[in-house]
């Protein structure tokens, strides 16, 4: 008992540890829930139920789903809009990772403080804010344009074998690579 | 309403296996890109091994179907790859 409290306490675990707790809970929502795990079309589906509400016309489209004068949907979209599963996911999401903090005694307001960010851009917070809010764009542009990121297409897409998910791995870890030899330079 | 609290409940694992692995901080994300340390890349092949025998294995015994398989196009996927990948290395997210 002891030693299973001392393991979760950990700060770090093996990454093979942690990623086989991730597949097991990726059988069980395909098991309870006949559900794929997910996380940028969560922000889409709320995106999506927000643009409803208040543009109806222009959120009208294949996309979200085209829907009649009474609001009814009458074509469904790529995304569903509202209040989905992954949605409610990824708000389970958010409280595991705290718990994950929490249990190791590292939960903390942080706003810039990797030591390695800082060798490279500086140590001013605006720098981390602008590049992580630039970067989340491109992030969720491209997983709109591919399916899904890396939860709901290379993870969730490569444990049915896909083929989308292992073209989107393949994408990911070339431009992935090369960005970091530019930002990185001779330091890579 | 139950398959909500399934989500949340996994979701909750889901976030805390994210947060063990390290995966929530920028120098994790962004070494597996500089080849200097292969933890993502470890934990993302570990998940899919486990989930896809899983998987398999439940509907060899006809325990579950096959939820809506991700499509596949392969210029959409490709272009979506490589865009998210130079997204990825500059947040580390």
């Amino acid at each position: 008992m002891t030693w299973i409290i001392k393991q979760i306490r950990k700060e770090m675990w093996s990454p093979y540890v942690a990623g086989a707790l991730l597949g097991v809970v990726g059988v069980l929502a395909v098991l309870l829930s006949n559900s794929l795990l997910g996380a940028s079309g969560s922000y889409e589906s709320l995106a999506g139920m927000i643009g409803k509400a208040v543009a109806p016309k222009l959120f009208s489209n294949i996309y979200f789903g085209i829907s009649g004068p009474d609001g009814k949907t009458l074509v469904p979209g790529v995304m569903t809009a509202g209040i989905t599963w992954p949605v409610i996911l990824l708000v389970g999401v958010f409280f595991g990772g705290m718990l994950g903090a929490l249990s190791s005694g590292t939960f903390k307001l942080r706003f810039n403080d990797d030591a390695q960010w800082k060798r490279v851009f500086g140590p001013q917070p605006w720098k981390r804010w602008v590049i992580a809010f630039v970067g989340a764009i491109i992030l969720e542009y491209a997983a709109g344009i591919a399916g899904g990121c890396t939860s709901g297409l290379a993870i969730s897409g490569g444990m049915l074998l896909a083929p989308a998910a292992f073209i989107f791995i393949a994408g990911m870890f070339g431009s992935g690579i090369l960005t970091a030899l530019i930002v990185y330079g001779r330091r890579f | 309403m139950t398959n909500y609290i399934i989500a949340l409940v996994l979701g909750v694992f889901f976030g805390f296996s994210l947060n063990k692995a390290g995966l929530t901080k920028y120098y994790k994300i962004v070494n597996v890109f500089r080849l200097t340390d292969l933890a993502v890349l470890k934990f993302m092949m570990t998940a899919l091994v486990v989930a896809m025998s899983g998987l398999y294995v439940l509907r060899g015994l006809g325990m579950i179907h096959f939820p809506t398989v991700p499509s596949t196009y392969i210029v959409g996927n490709l272009v979506g790859g490589l865009i998210f990948g130079v997204g990825m290395a500059l947040t580390g997210y």
